[in-house]
């Protein structure tokens, strides 16, 4: 089995492009860093930022309010100046996810949820109805607590990717992949309840995500 | 080497019973034993038929300490929770679901459902008495897992009683004397004065108590236990008008200051905050007794009981006070019971009614003050069917202003195998009526996110202004299912044996199940427009709570004295076992990836342990000395849901088991006096995240005077 994997460091996200040229896998062993790894047909997302915390101010915690895009295609960033096209297929900031379709973007995108195990879903069910991103009103991979991919433990602060949910994504152009969030905190590992604040908002808004991309068109994965 | 505890507890088991065989030689000259709580009457321990447990004022003395809360954490099957003070779960139930008395009467200012037996100091405690089980049926609201009753002391000669105990630890330390900010020191002074003047019987005791801070929980300057001061002051009087009355009264009055100095995160800001809590809680009963005869007696209790807590914060950096709360209760009872023997029967029965009134800043605005009526009558018929076999039915009504009504029966048997054998059995309904705070509360906690909590009478109105207003982002399905409370209710089921191994070994097991409906759940209704959450009551699930508890009393010589206790506990959510046997729960792999949850994962109720021991020795001789040595066993428990599948599983967050020994030691000297000291917690554990209150090495010295 042939492995490829490509890291990058959290310094160089921004300049993505320009480390897609480098053929040479970089082995960084950082928990924290953003990469993706290759296994196999199962893709590895680990420490995606998604409009990370920059500062705490009357209102609680924000960030600069942008999203990360993502090809799953491409395996890897695709720049915001790339938003209105058909480049990406999932965007991320917060605990929001948009797919490349309705009002998010002009690809040929939709999502559904599906209550399962990844490994159990092995093809897109018949009867399955993608929805299309309406914001405000609703995505396609509703927001909010329980009612998409994660749970949100207010007392506690914290999000919990709920386990037994697949995001099933149609891309921008049209093929399917299957998504599982894994996690929503840097290094991948929610804190505990009794970490502080400043911890549990500075280390959230990372995703760790796999998900396995059907190129040829069909809905088996 | 934790998990192999509970196996030596019941290895012991053949061990003690043979070895307590070799030696009967002990004289057993003790009167049987009078339990007044189980009854409501003073009854002997042979015609008891529900479990229970004493704990005499010798066993208190020799643990060495002042406070209740050590005092019933050696008791098997009795776990001390933390959070809102020190609460006792009792086969498996919240705090909130143990009634706790003085005197037959029950203690009233719970905070979050939890009644902090922190406030309680022991000095005049006469004996304690444990009954477990549903006790709805004699005492109403609150007895569903069961009920401590604390019984004082009645004045029967002229003494006074004075002592002083030091205490210190520092758990960085280890051994060294306390320095520094993390070495804490606790200092106790008490005394009694009793006096039996012709009729009259009086006796004033006083307790002060002081701890200092301590801070160990990481991230947190907050410090546990805060440094506090509790003041105990109890007046009993009694007197004899004649043969045939007599009038009593008792007083007692608790106080405790607890100073407040930590960091307010908010919104993940810092800010430093001091201020102070303060708690006054006031219980009077007079009562009159009437005995018509010999086998008739009614006797009258007018119970009044307040209780005042508040708390005030202040940033440091800002003169404004950014937190006052308070919180008062008030509570009059009138009541009146009688009691009837014949034969081979006995009646007992009575009457009564309730006030109780909460004032709350925590409650809307338009009244802060709500009040509730509740009038109750009971009747409880012994009957000793035959020498061997005893059958006691009770029933109770207690008719709420606010919610539903409830009825609680209960049926008890006991049946005598042998001299040495008993089986007793019994069942139960009991109830805990919602509490004001559940129906009224209108908290916004500022200090964390700005979540809000409202009580159900309230909330609909609440949040469908709030929505009026643009205020609410989204609402959740349980908002549609928010209704007028009623009380939740359990099936309580216990049975078991008691054997007499011989005179000097004792051995009881009690097996039990819980069953509880319509339990109150705090489920998010909705969320506002910046994302806080807003949470309200549903009497909404269903949950059981089963186990076995095993108790062992014997002396190994006449001197050595040993007691051991198991309690095995399991406990569910019944909708959430259905979903995980439907296959419909998921969980996390250590890898983050999701599969099924299998039945052997899911771990039921949180904040409970599957296995809880106790063991204890004592050695006492003629000359005054004694020595206790003590271990306390606790399994691992669950505190939170962090694979965020909706229910507590053995992936999730847990606190890990532990194990504490404490060892205390006393001598009588020049006949009045009495010189001890000990060591709680020899092993130093601490656990900062889920045993905040938790001290680490402890070590006390005290002295007493009686005269």
């Amino acid at each position: 089995m042939k492995k490829i994997a490509i890291f990058f460091s959290a310094a160089t996200i921004i300049s993505f492009a320009a480390c897609k040229k480098n053929d040479t896998p970089v082995v960084n062993a950082d928990p924290r860093a953003f990469g993706v790894s290759v296994n196999g047909s199962i893709v590895t997302v680990k420490n995606l930022p998604a409009d990370t915390i920059v500062g705490i101010g009357a209102m609680g915690p924000y960030g600069v309010g942008k999203y990360t895009f993502f090809s799953l295609g491409a395996n890897g960033l695709v720049a915001s100046t790339d938003s209105a096209s058909s480049n990406w297929d999932m965007a991320f900031a917060g605990t929001t996810v948009r797919v490349n379709c309705g009002t998010s973007g002009p690809g040929n995108g939709g999502a559904f949820v599906f209550n399962g195990t990844f490994e159990g879903l092995a093809s897109v069910p018949s009867d399955s109805t993608f929805k299309t991103d309406n914001a405000p009103a609703a995505y396609a991979i509703p927001k909010g607590s329980g009612k998409g991919w994660y749970t949100y433990d207010g007392p506690n602060n914290l999000v919990t990717a709920t386990p037994g949910k697949v995001l099933v994504i149609r891309t921008a152009n049209g093929k399917y992949a299957k998504v599982e969030i894994l996690n929503y905190y840097r290094g991948g590992v929610t804190p505990s309840t009794t970490a502080t604040d400043s911890i549990k908002s500075f280390d959230s808004r990372y995703y760790t995500f796999r998900y396995t991309y059907q190129g040829n068109g069909t809905t088996t994965f | 080497m934790i998990k192999a505890i509970p196996l030596f507890f019941f290895g012991l088991f053949p061990f003690i019973s043979s070895f307590g065989q070799k030696d009967s030689v002990s004289k057993d000259k003790m009167m049987e034993e009078v339990i007044v709580t189980s009854n409501r009457t003073p009854t002997k321990l042979g015609n008891i038929a529900v479990p229970v447990q004493t704990i005499s004022q010798k066993t208190i003395k020799q643990i060495g300490s002042q406070r209740l809360k050590d005092i019933l954490q050696e008791q098997a099957g009795l776990y001390i929770t933390n959070g809102f003070g020190a609460g006792v779960q009792m086969q498996g139930l919240n705090p909130d679901y143990t009634l706790i008395l003085i005197n037959g009467e029950p203690l009233v200012g719970r905070t979050a459902g939890v009644l902090d037996i922190n406030r309680i100091s022991i000095g005049n405690i006469k004996k304690i008495e444990i009954v477990k089980g549903p006790s709805s049926s004699l005492y109403g609201s609150e007895a569903m897992a069961g009920v401590i009753n604390i019984i004082t002391d009645n004045a029967s000669h002229k003494e006074v009683e004075a002592g002083i105990r030091y205490g210190f630890g520092n758990p960085d330390k280890g051994w060294s004397w306390p320095a520094g900010i993390n070495a804490f020191k606790n200092t106790d002074l008490h005394f009694k004065v009793q006096n039996k003047i012709g009729k009259t019987g009086v006796i004033i005791s006083s307790d002060a108590f002081y701890i200092d801070g301590l801070s160990y929980r990481p991230y947190s300057t907050l410090r546990v236990p805060q440094p506090i001061w509790r003041l105990t002051q109890q007046l009993t009087l009694n007197h004899e008008i004649n043969a045939k009355a007599n009038v009593s009264l008792v007083a007692r009055c608790g106080y405790d200051h607890i100073k407040q100095e930590f960091a307010v995160t908010n919104n993940g800001g810092v800010s430093n905050s001091y201020g102070r809590e303060a708690n006054t809680d006031i219980n009077i009963i007079p009562s009159f007794n009437y005995s018509f005869n010999k086998n008739t007696n009614t006797s009258f209790k007018l119970y009044h009981t307040f209780y005042n807590g508040s708390q005030k914060l202040y940033f440091s950096d800002k003169p404004d006070s950014i937190y006052d709360d308070e919180f008062k209760q008030k509570l009059y009872r009138l009541e009146n019971q009688t009691d009837k023997v014949w034969k081979n029967m006995k009646l007992t029965a009575g009457i009564g009614i309730t006030l109780d009134q909460a004032n709350s800043t925590r409650y809307d605005n338009v009244s802060r003050t709500k009040k509730n009526t509740i009038t109750y009558g009971f009747a409880q018929h012994e009957w000793r069917i035959s020498k061997n076999f005893l059958a006691i039915g009770g029933i109770r009504y207690d008719h709420n202003q606010l919610f539903a009504a409830a009825f609680s029966p209960k049926i008890a048997l006991r049946y005598d195998l042998s001299q040495k054998l008993s089986w007793i059995g019994s069942i139960g309904r009991g109830f805990k009526a919602p509490d004001f705070r559940q129906l009224y509360l209108n908290f916004t906690n500022n200090a964390a996110g700005g979540y809000s909590v409202l009580g159900s009478i309230d909330a609909v109105s609440v949040i469908t202004q709030m929505q009026h207003n643009g205020l609410i982002a989204d609402i959740k399905d349980d908002f549609y299912k928010l209704s007028t409370l009623t009380p939740e209710f359990s099936t309580g089921i216990n049975t078991g044996i008691k054997y007499k191994i011989d005179k000097n070994w004792n051995m009881e097991i009690n097996v039990f199940r819980n069953d509880i409906e319509g339990l109150i759940d705090v489920r998010q209704v909705a969320t506002k427009t910046n994302g806080a959450q807003i949470f309200s009551y549903i009497n909404i699930r269903k949950a059981f709570t089963q186990g076995a508890e095993c108790n062992i009393n014997g002396a190994i010589s006449q001197n050595l004295k040993i007691s051991a206790g198991y309690q095995f506990l399991s406990t569910a959510d019944k909708d959430e076992l259905a979903l995980v046997k439907s296959g419909k729960v998921y969980t996390r792999n250590s890898d983050g990836t999701s599969r099924l949850l299998t039945l052997k994962e899911y771990a039921g109720l949180p904040n409970r342990s599957k296995h809880m021991a106790n063991l204890k020795f004592t050695y006492e001789n003629q000359n005054g000395f004694y020595t206790t040595a003590r271990c306390i066993y606790r399994s691992r428990w669950y505190v939170a849901d962090s694979d965020g599948n909706g229910l507590y599983n053995t992936n999730d967050e847990s606190a890990e088991g532990f194990l504490l020994f404490n060892f205390s030691v006393g001598k009588e000297f020049k006949k009045h006096w009495t010189l001890y000291g000990g060591m709680d917690n020899i092993s130093n554990h601490q656990d900062a995240n889920y045993l905040p209150n938790l001290q680490g090495r402890m070590i006390y010295t005290g002295i007493n005077y009686k005269f």
